[in-house]
């Protein structure tokens, strides 16, 4: 029974000092959102006496965050549902198929992985300035697919590489096409996975702001994130402003993980084993 | 077959959507007829309204058919930005710049403003931050320097004059002395980013360097055996060694914590600005004009003469690919009428480049200030190359931890200095 209660507190200890690191961060920023400038600067650390809410007001205004927060959610919601359909059906292909070249195929798109934007960043910006897709949502779709493809492609192959390949030969002999195995067997059967992928693709499309900042120069059609940066110039120091325009920023991300936190427990999880 | 129906509509609604959700107006930022798109990362603060507003009218009274566009970009990826979109020959037609390195290395995608300017020389100052080859590519909207600011109250707890601060360094660090001893640190230094080191060289290069020294620096004919070089590095690293900084330097950040702890009343003295932060107006905020002093910095090499080190700070540029560089150029002039610069003074508290501008109701240390302007000399660190600054940045951190010498800085720095 002691000895119980010891291992009781061994876990529960550095687990709550773990919970306090993570959550932390988020109560000093919204600490600081609802401090004044003034309070701010004379003690960053202390609770704040004001409960100035007029600080997220201005942010939201003075960004431009209702335009912003549109744009990202079509941008995300769209370039999400692409790299699902594309991503899943790649997987199949490259972990079901067998067709000559595949393994080389699946190497190919692991080398994406490598690939930093910063690299293509000057020749892609010019690519799209050329195609008249700079500025538009299409354009910063692309890029997005583009950019995360690799990584869902990944993914979606190692899981559907634990499904037995006796359950596509059955699925074939019932008379199902290609497309039909697809469709009826193999989404089903990678819906872990998919919203796993499609989980953390949202987070990775929603914080980008390098792509976003270059593919969308113009002020209307920026995305939540440049929003956000844009509250802090040169040398600005009303960080509690900034602070608010951060806490708008995480909440849809933290809802996103409140309501589908076991879901991505279970989507990492998903594959790891056979059988 | 229903599912294929629905698979089919996803995937037509998801592209319609993104067709007609497509930015209306693409390439909207590239120079159009009508239309001129500006860059910089000051529009979307609430200080530079009033300034926008008055270069507005300014512009409109002499094109009122062409609209414009501000677009407030992130500092922090303004030059990646730029880069790209110089990369790609398509951006803003007048652009925003720091004076300096960040426009000089860009002048091949500028538009040289030399003609268009000529009736603004005499009224702003710091063109030299703006203009290379003997070519000006910006006008000046402000101007960057380093004065150093203490804090009167701690002077006097100290048992300190406040009216007479300290004018050579022995002095100064006897007074540091006893600021320790009344309870404050002697300077609020913030060098996470490495920045602290280039106020530090710039401010105390005219009580260092002989003149002859300076203005040989200037000119890029840079002696870093010179034992007055050596002298500067050498009293940064005392700084560290003798605890007159704020504590965690190396990993406090400048902006804006450095200046957090000045205002807040931690420490004595810093190496402010004389932009939009870190300057007199905010700290005027919360130590008042009258407890706020500016002092010259104390001379550490006998027969020098302090003066205040300041260049061009910010200005606007035009875009070699704008339609109408005389049309971008007349906004470039709106942003740096008198009426504007007035305003971004009056809200923002930047010592603008206009020197005409009143500043006696701004208190004593803006008028300090700009009194000296007269005398004032280049910064510099602003004469180094941005890959030396860097060097340096890092190579402070290590004298302030003790973990490099002197020399081996000096040394390493002529080497970065001399390979260009």
């Amino acid at each position: 029974m002691r000895r119980a209660r010891l291992g009781w507190w061994l876990l529960a200890i550095p687990m709550s000092l773990l919970a306090l690191a993570t959550i932390y961060p988020l109560l000093f920023t919204a600490n600081v959102a609802l401090k004044t400038r003034r309070e701010y600067i004379l003690d960053r650390f202390s609770l704040t006496d004001s409960l100035n809410w007029a600080n997220i007001s201005t942010a939201w205004t003075s960004a431009g965050m209702g335009r912003y927060f549109v744009n990202s959610l079509v941008v995300v919601t769209l370039s999400v549902l692409l790299l699902l359909l594309l991503g899943s059906m790649a997987g199949f292909a490259l972990s079901q198929l067998r067709f000559r070249g595949s393994s080389a195929l699946f190497l190919g798109c692991l080398a994406g992985l490598f690939i930093p934007f910063q690299v293509v960043m000057v020749p892609l910006a010019r690519i799209m300035a050329d195609t008249a897709l700079i500025d538009t949502y299409p354009g910063l779709i692309l890029v997005y697919v583009a950019q995360f493809l690799p990584f869902t492609v990944f993914l979606m192959t190692s899981y559907y590489r634990g499904i037995p390949p006796e359950i596509v030969d059955a699925a074939r002999i019932d008379g199902n096409t290609v497309y039909g195995v697809y469709r009826r067997i193999m989404l089903p059967l990678g819906t872990p996975a998919l919203l796993s992928v499609g989980i953390l693709n949202t987070l990775f499309c929603w914080n980008d702001v390098l792509m976003a900042l270059v593919m969308m120069p113009s002020a209307e059609n920026r995305t939540l994130m440049i929003g956000v940066t844009s509250l802090r110039g040169q040398y600005s120091d009303n960080i509690p402003t900034f602070a608010s325009g951060v806490l708008i920023a995480a909440i849809p991300v933290l809802l996103v993980y409140l309501f589908l936190q076991r879901q991505i427990a279970d989507g990492v999880a998903a594959g790891s084993t056979k059988g | 077959m229903r599912q294929r129906a629905i698979w089919s509509a996803v995937l037509v609604v998801g592209l319609a959507l993104a067709g007609c959700g497509s930015a209306s107006d693409s390439g909207k930022s590239t120079s159009s007829d009508g239309k001129l798109v500006v860059w910089d990362w000051k529009s979307g603060e609430p200080f530079a309204k009033s300034y926008l507003d008055k270069a507005k009218a300014d512009f409109k009274k002499k094109h009122a058919d062409v609209e414009v566009e501000f677009v407030a970009q992130p500092f922090d990826q303004y030059y990646t930005l730029l880069g790209a979109a110089i990369q790609s020959g398509k951006g803003p037609d007048v652009m925003m710049f720091n004076g300096g390195g960040q426009i000089r290395d860009r002048v091949d995608a500028l538009v040289p403003i030399t003609d268009y300017v000529a009736e603004d020389k005499q009224r702003l100052a710091g063109w030299e931050a703006f203009t290379k080859d003997s070519k000006v590519y910006g006008s000046p909207v402000t101007l960057q320097g380093y004065p150093i600011y203490y804090n009167k109250d701690i002077y006097q707890k100290a048992g300190l004059d406040p009216a007479s601060p300290a004018t050579t360094w022995d002095k100064f660090v006897a007074d540091c002395a006893a600021v320790a001893k009344a309870g404050s640190k002697c300077f609020a230094l913030g060098n996470k980013e490495g920045v602290g080191i280039q106020f530090w060289l710039s401010s105390m290069g005219s009580v260092t360097l002989t003149a002859a020294e300076y203005d040989a620096w200037i000119t890029g004919k840079r002696d870093w055996t010179s034992p007055n070089v050596k002298r500067v590095f050498e009293t940064w690293k005392e700084t560290g060694d003798k605890k007159m900084n704020t504590d965690g330097a190396n990993s406090t950040a400048m902006f804006n914590d450095s200046f957090a702890a000045f205002q807040s009343g931690k420490a004595a003295h810093v190496m402010g600005l004389m932009s939009d932060v870190g300057h007199w107006k905010a700290f005027n905020e919360f130590l008042t004009p009258e407890k706020l002093g500016v002092m010259k910095p104390p001379v550490v090499t006998a027969g020098t003469t302090p003066s205040l080190p300041y260049d061009g700070g910010i200005g606007y540029a035009v875009a070699k690919w704008t339609k109408d560089p005389k049309v971008a150029a007349d906004l470039v002039r709106s942003l740096t009428s008198a009426d504007a610069l007035k305003a971004f003074y009056a809200d923002a508290g930047a010592i603008a480049a206009d020197t005409t501008i009143d500043v006696s109701q701004a208190g004593p240390a803006a008028s300090t200030i700009v009194s000296e302007l007269k005398s004032g000399k280049p910064a510099l660190h602003v004469a180094l190359s941005s890959k030396t600054i860097d060097l340096m940045g890092r190579l402070s951190q290590q004298l302030l931890s003790g973990s490099i010498t002197v020399d081996e800085v000096v040394k390493q720095l002529a080497a970065s200095d001399q390979a260009g």
